[in-house]
């Protein structure tokens, strides 16, 4: 095989890897929502459109302030704006759409999934309009420089082949992981994670046993905001921003967390992963602007054959 | 242990408790009676706060609780095996029990209770790692009565524990409901197979349509022809047509 072709698939690959460990988070972020408790959410597109503009915003900010470097401004602001959204979500989900989710709606016909689509689909108008008041429609991006910065890998080959690892996507990487491995390992493995899967599996029974239901909801809710808000700020280290991107992310992220498998975190990571992966993968045979269009094909062929998702149960259908 | 003053709730707009008033004491075990729709489950969600009552006092070892939220009742000492058991069937048998001790904060303790359990119910250590939806009827109800001894409750409450189960297990159960009271935990049993809840209850109370109409000891109760006619199948009148085992 010709040497170009392998190190345009390795790169490829490599780089399907790094952009897929971050929407790996962005789809933990919803699995979270959509996966655990079980709320509809279109707003989650808007929560990573305002992590990244916060990113880009209070990054610039912090850098002109103390003097940082605009990259290590940017990657605090990423920690703020993660932790803002994650407020946010949690007031959203205490105040505005507790009257359609959890103990009020258990029993009922829809679950309040209706309800939910309706308000969040509102809302996610209402933050994309927001911002395109004002932040403008043109694209912007973070300044700095490790976006167009890589490390080497390689030669191989006796020098025929190197592949480049951009460093703002192999931070983002790195940081995606570990992420939601913590998210991961608190959802499973503590009291708090397992009230809130207590009481998204049963809200009655888990106020039997003493779950505080609507607590854990917006705790859930937060975490899911936050966690989705955060890889917004990841990608914005590479990727410019505009008012209207969450519609084009909204639709990976739902597809990845049905991929995987609805309410399992691990899953969501994967079905994540596997967009990422799958989309940069599929410039190698296709033109550039069908990529979206082949992690569809890759949903439908997944759903057709193993309809509970990767990592779902078999007895439940997404 | 239990007080209830002239309860009264309404579900919905229709009135379903009018004033019922009766008493659970310390170390005894007591049946509430009654048919479908006397409002047995409408008294079990009131005294657990699951519905609010409208009148009427509700005291637990001497403190009124008519007011607060369901999520603190566990705290208190009261807990529940509700109708229909809701588990978590998506979580582990493990996980089930462990929410069950939800309230406390003695990881040794909770640690302890759990290999009780295991003990006490040596099915569920087999199927500990498995989901609690996996499980049969009667494994789910020994499941569902473990979850709610985790808490270390003061009074424990079943809403028909035997509903759906074969008689074999029913028999199991009643006789662990026996072992929890002898370990020094109050019960309230609400049930519609009167002879074997009253066989193993001090005092009964039969509700029909939202009110006491009958109370006594569980003797007298057995006794009693209105019972006997009503809910153990002799004689060929019932009280109601809703007695006589019709599923509305």
């Amino acid at each position: 095989m010709d040497p170009v072709l392998i190190e345009n698939l390795l790169q490829r690959i490599v780089t399907g890897v790094l952009v897929g460990s971050i929407y790996g988070l962005l789809c933990t972020g919803l699995g979270m929502i959509f996966g655990v408790i079980r709320v509809i959410n279109f707003a989650q597109g808007e929560f990573m459109m305002l992590g990244m503009y916060a990113t880009m915003i209070i990054g610039g900010m912090l850098a002109a302030v103390f003097g940082l470097g605009p990259a290590t401004g940017a990657y605090l602001a990423i920690v703020v704006a993660a932790m803002v959204l994650a407020g946010v979500g949690w007031v959203l989900q205490r105040y505005v759409i507790s009257h359609v989710s959890g103990a009020r709606v258990t029993g009922s016909d829809n679950e309040g999934h209706f309800a939910q689509l309706i308000l969040t689909l509102g809302l996610s108008l209402v933050l994309s309009n927001m911002a395109l008041i004002l932040f403008g429609s043109s694209p912007q991006t973070v300044q700095s420089s490790l976006s167009s910065s890589s490390w080497t890998m390689g030669p191989f080959t006796s020098g025929a082949i190197t592949v480049f690892v951009n460093q703002a996507r192999a931070i983002g990487c790195v940081c995606a992981v570990v992420v939601s491995m913590a998210l991961y390992f608190f959802v499973h493995r503590t009291r708090a994670g397992t009230s809130m899967r207590a009481a998204a599996d049963n809200p009655t029974a888990a106020t039997i046993v003493g779950v505080d239901v609507e607590a854990a909801y917006a705790r859930a809710f937060a975490i899911g905001t936050g966690a989705t808000a955060l890889a917004g700020g990841l990608i914005a280290m590479y990727y410019p921003v505009n008012p209207y991107i969450g519609v084009e992310f909204v639709i990976i992220m739902y597809a990845g967390v049905v991929l995987g498998g609805m309410g399992s975190m691990l899953g969501a990571f994967w079905g994540g992963f596997t967009m990422g992966v799958v989309q940069q993968l599929s410039t190698y045979f296709l033109p550039f602007q069908l990529q979206n269009a082949t992690i569809f094909i890759l949903f439908l062929v997944v759903v057709l054959l193993r309809p509970q998702g990767l990592f779902g149960r078999s007895t439940e259908r997404t | 242990m239990l007080k209830l003053d002239k309860v009264e709730t309404f579900y919905g707009s229709i009135k379903a408790l009018k004033g019922v008033s009766f008493e659970v004491p310390d170390r005894s075990i007591v049946t509430l009676l009654g048919a479908n729709g006397a409002g047995k489950t409408t008294t079990v969600r009131t005294i657990a706060g699951l519905t609010a009552a409208t009148s009427g006092t509700i005291e637990f070892d001497g403190k009124r609780i008519e007011r607060l939220k369901p999520d603190r009742m566990v705290s208190l000492g009261i807990a529940l095996v509700p109708q229909g058991r809701l588990l978590f069937s998506e979580l582990t048998v493990e996980e089930n029990l462990e929410l069950g001790a939800y309230s406390r904060n003695d990881k040794a303790g909770i640690q302890h209770d759990i290999e009780k359990a295991y003990a006490q119910f040596p099915i569920l250590k087999d199927k500990r790692g498995n989901d609690a939806g996996t499980l049969s009827g009667g494994q789910q109800q020994m499941l569902a009565v473990a979850r709610s001894l985790m808490s270390r409750p003061k009074l424990l409450i079943l809403d028909e524990p035997s509903l759906g189960l074969a008689p074999l297990i029913v028999e199991e159960i009643f006789g662990i409901i026996q072992r929890i009271r002898d370990d020094g935990t109050a019960i309230l049993l609400v049930e519609q197979n009167a002879n074997m809840a009253l066989g193993i209850s001090d005092h009964g109370y039969v509700l029909e349509s939202g009110e006491v109409l009958l109370s006594g000891t569980a003797a007298e109760l057995l006794r009693d022809p209105q019972v006997q006619r009503a809910y153990m199948g002799h004689g060929d009148a019932a009280i109601e047509p809703a007695a006589a085992g019709s599923h509305n």
